[in-house]
């Protein structure tokens, strides 16, 4: 009788199944032929391309609200395990896409690396992009465990396989920070079964807890108990301590990579959670409102402060992350919607961001690249570049020409407005400000010039460490697969720049 | 329509297009860059003046999740704003064949200054709250570059202070603007500026309207600026270059007012009658308190700018008063004070680079006698900028006045007649200022150093400007007429 089996729709499921396959097939090709290289990562990219592909079915949906596609249902018309609605779909779409460009940033070169390390990376990228995938989608406490950690953990072994001291100390930084926000989700997911008596994230589940007084506080303490967790994946203050770490001592591509997939999966979590308590009301949503005041306030005021682009960005992921979660502290699924536009309008962003320094990295060398001060006159040596970057900090200060910014402003505010939250709202209106701050003035050093005219940017960068090629003039060329990363986020942004509706749209309404 | 979208695609697309390709640093390059962008905005005003003329409608949607419409119009109110922004766009940049950017590859100078004359333009024909807040905000970063970049070479800190001091302001007030727009479209189910007008407030609580008043009012008298909101503003029009000084003073600042007409006074009539004598307090401090700095700032630029606060004190009084004449009034006041303090601050940019400094401690040689031209067209300037009754001035401090003298029902009338009382001592300043600068640099013997006087590009730009402010004060009716209309549909339900 296939009555008492589980329903499982494969198609449905692709978009986590294919990185996850693309995981096991990039293994196993290791291991049958080996010193592979690019072979691994024309896998992955192809995996990442079908699992992108998969989740435009889902896009659609939601125009209709509750709108969804489900499998893993229990028998009977019970309830589902895994949903597909337009919210979840984009989520993974944009997980997916910002894993491929990942690995577009960390193409391996000829020259400079030894073989054999890219069947690890790019497995264990495919694992966390897999683990992120299936976040959005999961919607019983035990997969959504599972997934939030499969999310994770690949990244400390990501962030630790340079080898180098500052890797180790971001990767520690980030272990812990893993090991304590499980150690909170796991507590939340049995305060949700202890109050609900349901192993599953949904309304229904809550519905039946919000006339009982004496199971209600549970709920809410799981809830809340449920934002501490999320707040370390997220960033969110006062679980942020691990960000400058771990970005820092990160290779570049990593950093992306968490800034990026990391932060999707992170706040997918968190939505699978608020669209489940939407019946609660707003009780738990208060600490929402003050950690988002507190993080952008902190975030920006400390990266104000930084020296190194990529300190920066990493107190800048802070600042946004209080952004994101901005429009949850209003009850509404155009909160939902909200963040989730704002979430994908920052990886947009910070994404072009690190590939235009992973560029840099490339040509002018890694110690200069992070170097904030050594971004003067950039946009006399390299306008296309300086370009991109300018445009990508505009979007992050939420300033025309950087549209897609101010359209995710203008929809994370609106929320808090509409519920009245005036004082939530000042601070957001204080911290654009900060934020502008933070962001122009790495731009003020992009476009100004240097008063003593230095030498050619080519002769002055550092050559590469065997370096006694007499010809030196020329710089070192950035590889062209990181010039398409650039080239694609860039071409990605000024559309959606052009007509948010693309990427606001998608989310549903 | 088709002239509609053409008036915003040339300076979008000049600009981007010069900013993103002009770093060739050749000779030829600034020329070129000039004549593109002269043709550009040339162009660009004959098609703003033939949609002043045809009035179409561009109404489009453009991001249908959050209910934002690309909705574009002209109206009375706006068609005075819209041909200032584009006459002014065209004279910055004849002036600057004369007076060229320094600082900078020039043809990022003339794309950001395409790219502000984009923003004033979108402002002003805006006709959705939200868009209106979008082309509010395309103005910063381009004006920003021009300050940072292409302002007062002798001191970089004070240029990196003077821009950030700028963007940061502003952007705080805009965010509060977006807030209070985001409320208003809350609250009264529209985002569209038409309806919002028509509606007069019907149906929203008198305390809802008093608080997205607020926030309206603070985020954008921070941009008008009303006095004590103005601190950016000495800074920024001292450092800036003549160029950025002209266009900040004479378009930017009145996306301010114009917003608070659109957004504070047509919606929320009950919200703004309990903060306008409030509202009118602040604007006659700001009157004395920059006519009291223009008395001692001993750098020109700066007491322009101070001049600047007095008069658009001017113009808040004329708003705060809610009757149709004030609206006028305060309508009027602000193109001429665009008119005035372009005309001013050509001429003062031209003569502090041929001095050097604008010092006016130090002792020069007279205008009267070394450069007749310059010292004619800044002879008008300050008569206009005193309300010298004939020139372009007098008309909107008069009216201002009249209307505050005899305000609307609801306002307290002592208060106001005080207000008025206070803002004649403020003209008299005015006065004092006006002829205290002439005395220093206008009239003497001295000879030396001599200067050139203004010729060829530079010449021309002033004589124009010179004309519009003694043909506007002879007709004020050219403005007023446009205007009466729409003004008067916004009051007709404030003062029942």
């Amino acid at each position: 009788m296939s009555q008492a089996v589980v329903s499982v729709n494969a198609g449905m499921l692709l978009p986590v199944l294919a990185p996850a396959v693309g995981a096991a097939v990039v293994l196993v090709t290791d291991v049958v032929v080996q010193r592979l290289r690019r072979a691994h990562y024309v896998i992955a990219l192809v995996s990442l391309l079908v699992g992108a592909a998969a989740t435009i079915s889902g896009l659609g949906l939601g125009r209709v609200a509750g709108e969804a596609r489900r499998t893993l249902c229990l028998p009977g018309g019970g309830q589902c395990m895994y949903v597909a609605d337009s919210v979840g779909s984009t989520l993974q779409l944009a997980a997916l896409l910002a894993a491929a460009l990942t690995l577009l940033l960390s193409w391996p070169d000829d020259k400079l690396e030894s073989p054999g390390g890219t069947a690890v990376i790019v497995s264990l990228v495919l694992a966390a992009t897999a683990g992120a995938s299936a976040v959005a989608g999961a919607r019983d406490l035990g997969t959504w465990l599972v997934a939030i950690e499969l999310a994770t953990l690949p990244t400390v072994a990501l962030v630790a396989l340079r080898g180098a001291r500052s890797a180790i100390s971001g990767a520690v930084a980030l272990l812990t920070a893993s090991l304590v926000s499980f150690g909170l989700l796991a507590l939340s997911a049995a305060l949700w079964f202890t109050a609900t008596g349901s192993g599953f994230l949904s309304p229904i589940a809550a519905l039946g807890v919000v006339g009982d007084p004496a199971r209600r506080p549970i709920l809410v303490l799981a809830v809340v108990v449920v934002i501490a967790g999320i707040g370390f994946k997220l960033s969110l203050v006062p679980f942020h301590a691990w960000t400058p770490e771990a970005y820092d001592g990160a290779p570049l591509p990593i950093a992306a990579f968490l800034a990026g997939v990391s932060k999707i999966a992170a706040l997918a979590a968190l939505l699978v959670v608020i669209r489940a308590i939407a019946p609660l009301g707003a009780p738990p949503l208060a600490a929402m409102a003050i950690v988002s005041a507190v993080s952008m306030t902190l975030g920006n005021v400390m990266a104000l402060r930084q020296d190194g682009v990529v300190r920066l960005l990493a107190w800048s992921t802070v600042a946004q992350a209080g952004w994101v979660v901005l429009p949850l502290a209003a009850v509404s699924s155009a909160a939902v919607h909200a963040s989730g536009a704002y979430l994908l309008a920052y990886v947009l962003a910070t994404l072009l961001a690190f590939a235009v320094i992973a560029a840099l990295v490339q040509t002018r060398g890694a110690a200069r690249a992070r170097d904030l001060a050594q971004y003067q006159g950039l946009l006399r040596d390299h306008p296309v570049l300086a370009s991109a970057l300018g445009l990508a900090l505009l979007s992050l200060a939420g300033l025309p020409p950087g549209i897609l910014g101010l359209v995710a402003k203008v929809a994370a505010l609106r929320p808090v407005v509409d519920s009245e939250l005036w004082w939530l709202a000042v601070v957001a209106a204080a911290n654009a400000v900060l934020g502008v701050a933070v962001y122009l003035r790495w731009l003020l050093t992009v476009i100004s010039t240097p008063d003593a005219p230095e030498e050619s940017p080519a002769s002055s960068a550092p050559v590469a460490p065997h370096g006694a090629v007499p010809v030196a003039v020329r710089a070192v060329r950035v590889h062209t697969a990181t010039l398409v990363a650039v080239g694609l986020t860039a071409v990605a942004l000024v559309l959606t720049s052009l007509s948010p509706e693309i990427l606001v749209g998608m989310l549903g309404s | 329509m088709i002239l509609l979208i053409a008036a915003l695609m040339i300076p979008a697309l000049t600009g981007t297009a010069l900013i993103v390709s002009g770093r060739a640093g050749s000779p030829s390059a600034e020329g070129n860059a000039n004549t593109l962008s002269l043709v550009a905005s040339v162009l660009t005003a004959a098609l703003v003046i033939a949609t002043v003329i045809s009035r179409p409608v561009l109404d489009q949607s453009w991001l249908p999740s959050l209910g934002i419409r690309l909705h574009f119009a002209v109206d009375g109110i706006s068609a005075p704003l819209l041909i200032l922004t584009a006459a002014l766009s065209v004279a910055v940049v004849v002036h600057a064949r004369s007076r060229p950017p320094h600082g900078g590859s020039p043809a990022t100078f003339y794309g950001c200054l395409q790219l502000v004359e984009l923003g004033a333009l979108a402002t002003f024909l805006a006709r959705d709250a939200v868009i209106f807040y979008v082309a509010f905000e395309v103005v910063l970063v381009p004006m920003w570059v021009l300050i940072s970049r292409y302002g007062d070479s002798h001191d970089l800190a004070a240029r990196a202070d003077a821009s950030g001091r700028f963007v940061l302001y502003t952007v705080f007030g805009s965010t509060l603007m977006l807030v209070g727009i985001l409320a208003l479209v809350q609250a009264s189910g529209t985002a569209n500026l038409d309806a919002l007008a028509s509606a007069h407030g019907e149906g929203l609580a008198r305390h809802t309207q008093i608080i997205i008043a607020a926030l309206l009012l603070v985020g954008m008298g921070i941009k008008v600026p009303i006095w004590p909101l103005h601190t950016w503003l000495p800074p920024a029009h001292t450092i800036a270059p003549t160029a950025g000084s002209v266009m900040l003073a004479a378009v930017l600042l009145k996306m301010g007012t114009y917003g608070i007409v659109r957004l504070v006074i047509a919606p929320l009539p009950v919200g703004f009658g309990a903060l306008a004598p409030a509202f009118g307090v602040l604007g006659v401090v700001g009157i004395i308190w920059g006519g009291l700095a223009c008395l001692v700032e001993n750098d020109l630029k700066r007491l322009i700018a101070y001049s600047s606060v007095a008069h658009m004190g001017f113009v808040v009084l004329g708003l705060s008063s809610g009757t149709t004449v004030g609206l006028q009034a305060a309508l009027f006041a602000n193109i001429a004070h665009g008119v005035v303090s372009a005309l001013l601050f050509f001429l003062v940019g031209g003569l502090k680079e041929r001095w050097g400094s604008a010092d006016l401690a130090t002792a020069r040689a007279a205008l009267r006698e070394v450069s007749p031209r310059l010292g004619f067209a800044l002879v008008v300037g300050f008569a206009a900028s005193l309300g010298l009754p004939g020139l372009v001035g007098f008309w909107g401090e008069f009216l201002a006045m009249y209307s505050a003298w005899n305000p609307a029902p609801d306002r307290p009338r002592l208060l106001m007649r005080v207000l008025v009382v206070v803002a004649v001592i403020g003209a008299g300043v005015a006065a004092a200022y006006s002829l205290r600068v002439l005395r220093l640099i206008w009239s003497g013997d001295r000879t030396t150093p001599a200067h050139e006087d203004a010729h060829g590009c530079e010449w021309s730009v002033l004589a124009v400007l010179v004309s519009a402010v003694l043909v506007l004060g002879v007709a004020p009716g050219l403005v007023l007429s446009s205007t009466f209309k729409d003004v008067a549909a916004i009051t007709a339900e404030v003062s029942r």
